[in-house]
């Protein structure tokens, strides 16, 4: 069953090359059955082999598969090679499971568009490369995921290429990560320098040998991979891509900018923990990156009027609960809340597709309402969602993960109290504009009709997420709630354990009560000033300071501004005075040269026969001088 | 002679067999189709029969042959190049309509010269098989002979080898009246690496030139655009492959025998060949308007690369020299099918012109086009590039920096070129375009079964190379060893 493996990926890849090739000659019946069935298969294998790997698990909880030796000469022997651990097994649950949902809503929801076919493959050459980044046991294999996936997400936020503002987003997004990918690549070269060699696992063998604690090289290392996670993941200070990124189709936003790509920076900095072991500054950065980001998006959030902007929020500042996680070395609960939040995070952004989709790509929240009664699925799985993104104690998936989390941050070795109430404020942020959109949208009067009912299509995907959103979080229980520890140890054959300082039950029962009522809290306000008295939110933000902070939150905290006038306006004054490029003039001059050189070289071309006779003899002359004169 | 003598010359004599065969069946009854299907049955069984000689290699007939599975590679090698050409031949020559069948004829003994170049172990075999390959060239350059170009071809073509050829017969009587041996293996051990006189350097030298010619490599290139250009497609697409590969093979042997590397002053003159081509080679290319004319070009530059590989004088280099020919063979010849493939009687498509926009109706020739570019380019995952990778670890390896560094920087200009026909298939096309009766030209089964049989090779050799390099370790590996050991 293991030896499958690299079907896992070459499915959606033959997927994709098929809808390349033959695209335009297919039907959208047959486009949907190779799109979605690509997935399902790999979906279905996966299953599989997760069965096989739980059950009886190979030596070290590990299995390689060399698919392909290209060349060897010498040293040089790139091989590519797939390696499966507790790590990628769940990531490629996640991406597989997810994916296949999000596929099968897309076959509907997007049937009506131009180019459905090539939606297709660009999502499966999406699921591709993103199961290479996860599976490659080498970091160049890694990076060539990334890079895949990073291309397959500029081309769908630009899927709708006609608009120029989806083409802008686009660029954006891939501008903005490349600043994060150059110094990831910078990280490699490091790596390679140091060590000769980029197989993860030998890598993290040979690091702690070779590096000290704190040595420059590792603390190096390990925050040029930050870089790449940042910009990735969207996290301070590269976060201001994902918003805009929502102009793409919304099922490549619940599967690209909320459930998998954007999370490839947790994982990048799980599967090198031991860099980050090595490097303690960096991985306190990591923490504090996460908490900034988590409460700067969580405010951001509350602001928002389009659905699908704060839903991008959500996603930025839920990753910035992964990073917290990773920062305090909760490597298990930071992975346990990627895979709780994949769920409950697909789900909502497909449920608010459905909305967009049944009210004609409407995006506005305060134009929607009401539609409780008329979409009743999509409200109660909506409804589920949201509770788990707001952590909503004891019955959801999110509680237990988030709730992880910040138990570590708080007893866990490198855990810290600001830290923690950090996470506790952002909890319950979350809470308020997560059941402010809840209220908002569904609640109160209608202000659109719908026009036609959500299909199967849709209605599935919503209905299998939400009951994994709910029961996913029982697989790993507190200690006050019956402890239950299968992920964590699941995940200890890959990960190391998080050490705890003060193991209290008492405590954690405390620390759980004060997290459950920050978000009953929350819930409550968003309940009083959405459904009992609109008006209150209207004051807050008519005047005076309210206004300021609402515009300062609402733009995201400005960050767009900063960087158009930092960076984006300086170098654009740039290129306008340097129109003709100088540096140009160096590869003008060689252009320019070679075509002279060419031209009189050409003229020794005559086509003459007495003269490339003569030719000849002319070498014969050379050739004798230079034998016998050196 | 005895029966394994006979036996290790089976494919030799196959050839020679099926040319008399041919002769004959052409005094019976003319049918082309028949001339052609049994060329290329005598290509196959010579290709086949080569399997069964391993069982005896390293075989020598002295004085004149030896049969290693260094030579059975080079056979190899023309075999399936010739057969390739063949079955092009027979498609392009189809819309003539004079006498075609001695076409053949021609083809088969120009093979014949080209093998026993790569088992030649004397100058009288060597100056023999070389005649035989250049005496069929002059009528095949000329076959066509309607059109003024072609002839104009072939005459130069006659001219220039037969004044090349006399440089390489002055220059092997010369190396024979100062070392008093004709045979490459009593030269080796009468050498040893003890001083050459003047007559015998500037035998050697004599003896660069008439190489050198064959091979077009600067100063010996001029011919090389005019001949390409003029030839039929498939006729070119011969010389560039079973011709230069023959030569080649023979460079190889007879140079690394007499352990070249210890006289500096050779490698002085030949690492001075090798800058001018390369550098010659891409420059000449880049401006050209005609496929033809610009792969000729590109051929030069091409063999400079290969004079690399040979230059580094370690281990590696016969292995990535023969590598990187193997590579650019199945590259070329695939060049030259697609050009011979939409070519024909009413006009040879080689104008850049002519390809401007053909992906918009001819997608799947444009795309193995393309790859055959990015092949000559040297493009990871194609069969050039593993090639170039070769040689360049080679070159690396012996520290020849100068080599090392013209190779790489004239590879950037020779991506310029090729970007050039790709950027005029890939280009939209226009309404004024002129109607091309060549490139509508329906594929026939046997293009198509060539063209797919190279894109095929090449895209597994790029993607899978180490198959091709244990087997051309396997096979090639062992000519070095087995001349030092005779030295020591």
């Amino acid at each position: 069953m293991l030896e499958l493996l690299w079907l896992i990926p070459a499915l959606p890849f033959a997927g994709f090359l098929i809808l390349a090739l033959f695209g335009s000659r297919l039907s959208r019946q047959s486009a949907a059955v190779i799109g979605v069935g690509s997935v399902g298969l790999s979906a279905i294998l996966t299953l599989g082999i997760a069965i096989r790997f739980i059950s009886s698990p190979p030596a070290d909880h590990a299995f390689s598969q060399m698919l392909w030796q290209w060349i060897s000469v010498d040293a040089f022997q790139p091989a590519i090679t797939l390696y499966l651990d507790a790590l990628s097994l769940v990531f490629i649950f996640v991406i597989t499971f997810v994916g296949f949902f999000i596929h099968l809503y897309s076959s509907l929801f997007m049937y009506e568009e131009e180019g459905y076919s090539r939606f297709f493959a660009y999502m499966n050459l999406f699921v591709g490369s993103m199961l290479t980044l996860v599976l490659g046991n080498n970091l160049l294999l890694l990076y060539l995921g990334w890079e895949g996936v990073g291309l397959c997400s500029y081309l769908l936020i630009g899927f709708w290429y006609k608009d120029s503002e989806n083409g802008y987003a686009a660029r954006k997004a891939f501008v903005v990560t490349r600043v994060g990918d150059t110094a990831m690549a910078i990280g490699l070269f490091l790596l390679f320098t140091s060590f000769g060699t980029l197989d993860i696992q030998k890598l993290l063998q040979q690091a702690p040998q070779e590096w000290t604690i704190n040595s420059t090289q590792a603390v190096l290392a390990a925050a040029l991979l930050l870089g790449g996670a940042v910009g990735k993941s969207a996290q301070l200070p590269l976060q201001t891509w994902l918003p805009d990124a929502m102009a793409g189709p919304t099922p490549v936003s619940a599967l690209i900018h909320a459930a998998t790509m954007v999370t490839a920076g947790v994982y990048l900095i799980a599967r090198t923990h031991v860099l980050f072991t090595l490097a303690p500054a960096v991985q306190t950065a990591v923490a504090v990156v996460g908490a900034l980001t988590l409460l700067m998006a969580g405010f951001t959030a509350l602001t928002q009027r389009d659905i699908k902007r704060v839903l991008a929020y959500s996603t930025i500042s839920q990753i910035g609960y992964m990073f917290l996680g990773l920062g305090v070395g909760a490597w298990s609960a930071a992975v346990f809340h990627f895979m709780t939040h994949a769920f409950f995070k697909a789900l909502l952004f497909l449920g608010a597709g459905v909305i967009i989709f049944v009210l004609h790509h409407e995006h506005d929240m305060f134009k929607m309402g009401g539609l409780r009664k008329k979409l009743p699925v999509t409200f109660w799985t909506f409804l589920i969602g949201s509770a788990s993104l707001a952590a909503l104690p004891l019955i959801t998936a999110g509680f237990y993960s988030k709730d992880m989390i910040l138990w570590y941050t708080f007893a866990g070795e490198q855990g810290n109290d600001w830290l923690w109430a950090a996470g506790l404020a952002g909890a319950f942020i979350t809470s308020i504009y997560t059941f402010r959109m809840v209220f908002v949208t569904f609640y109160g009067e209608a202000q659109a009709e719908i026009t036609h009912k959500p299909g199967m299509q849709l209605k599935v995907p919503l209905i299998v997420l939400a009951v994994f959103s709910l029961i996913a979080g029982f697989i790993e229980l507190p200690h006050t709630l019956g402890h239950l520890t299968l992920f964590s140890h699941f995940m200890h054959s890959a990960l190391p354990p998080t050490e705890v300082l003060h193991e209290s039950v008492s405590l954690e029962l405390l620390l759980q009560v004060i997290a459950a009522i920050a978000v009953l809290l929350g819930i409550y306000i968003a309940y009083h000033i959405f459904i009992r008295n609109r008006s209150i939110a209207n004051n807050l933000t008519a005047s005076g300071p309210g206004a300021l902070l609402h515009r300062f939150w609402y733009s995201g905290w400005g960050f767009d501004k900063v960087y158009d006038t930092l960076f984006v306006n300086p170098l654009v004054w740039f290129a306008k005075i340097n129109r003709n490029d100088f540096i140009d003039l160096i590869y003008t001059g060689i252009a320019g040269t070679s075509r002279e050189f060419h031209r009189q070289l050409t003229r020794t071309q005559t086509g003459r026969l007495r003269w490339y006779a003569t030719g000849i003899v002319i070498g014969a002359i050379i050739t004798i001088t230079v034998v016998v004169y050196l | 002679m005895t029966a394994t003598d006979f036996f290790s010359l089976m494919p030799l004599i196959i050839i020679a067999t099926a040319a008399v065969i041919v002769m004959i069946l052409i005094a019976v009854k003319r049918n082309h189709s028949v001339v052609a299907g049994v060329s290329l049955a005598a290509f196959a069984l010579a290709f086949l029969s080569l399997f069964r000689i391993t069982a005896v290699t390293p075989h020598t007939l002295p004085p004149l042959l030896i049969i290693d599975n260094y030579a059975l590679f080079y056979m190899g090698l023309i075999f399936a190049a010739s057969f390739a050409v063949t079955l092009l031949s027979y498609n392009y020559l189809k819309s003539y309509n004079f006498n075609l069948e001695e076409y053949y004829i021609l083809l088969l003994l120009a093979a014949l010269g080209a093998s026993t170049l790569a088992i030649s172990q004397h100058f009288v075999s060597i100056f023999l098989g070389l005649e035989i390959l250049s005496v069929s060239l002059y009528a095949l350059i000329a076959y066509v002979r309607t059109w003024e170009r072609n002839l104009e071809a072939g005459l130069k073509y006659l001219i220039l080898a037969a004044q090349s050829s006399a440089f390489l017969l002055f220059g092997m009587a010369l190396v024979y009246a100062s070392l008093g041996s004709m045979n490459i293996n009593d030269m080796a051990q009468l050498l040893s690496g003890a001083n050459l006189g003047p007559l015998a350097l500037i035998g050697f030298a004599l003896m660069i030139v008439g190489i050198g010619f064959k091979l077009a490599v600067v100063p010996f290139h001029l011919w090389t655009p005019d001949v390409y250009h003029g030839a039929p497609a498939p006729v070119t697409a011969f010389i560039a492959t079973v011709s230069k590969g023959g030569v080649f093979a023979l460079l190889l042997r007879f140079f690394v025998a007499i352990d070249i590397y210890n006289y500096e002053s050779l490698v002085i003159a030949f690492s001075v060949i090798a800058i001018a081509s390369m550098i010659f080679g891409n420059v000449l290319a880049l401006l050209q308007n005609n496929v033809k004319r610009i792969l000729a070009y590109s051929s030069i530059a091409h063999l400079g690369y290969l004079l690399v590989a040979f230059l580094s004088g370690n281990n590696l280099s016969v292995d990535a020299a023969t590598l990187y020919l193997t590579a650019y063979a199945i590259t070329i010849m695939g060049a030259f099918s697609i050009v011979s493939l939409l070519s024909g009687k009413e006009q040879e498509s080689d104008k850049l012109e002519d390809y401007r926009g053909l992906f918009w109706r001819r997608p799947v020739l444009s795309a193995v086009f393309t790859a055959m570019m990015f092949s000559l380019a040297g493009i990871p995952l194609t069969a050039g590039f593993i090639g170039k990778y070769f040689i360049l670890s080679a070159g690396v390896h012996s520290a020849k920096w100068l080599l090392v560094i013209v190779l790489v920087l004239t590879s950037v200009i020779g991506l310029f070129y090729y970007l050039r026909i790709v950027v005029a298939m890939y280009s939209a096309p226009t309404d004024d375009m002129p109607s091309q009766p060549g490139i509508s030209r329906s594929v026939s089964f046997s293009g198509v079964l060539v063209l797919a049989g190279l894109t095929i090779l090449l895209v597994w050799f790029g993607v899978f190379p180490q198959g091709f390099i244990s087997l051309i370790q396997n096979m090639v590996s062992s000519l070095q060893d087995v001349y030092l050991s005779m030295i020591v």
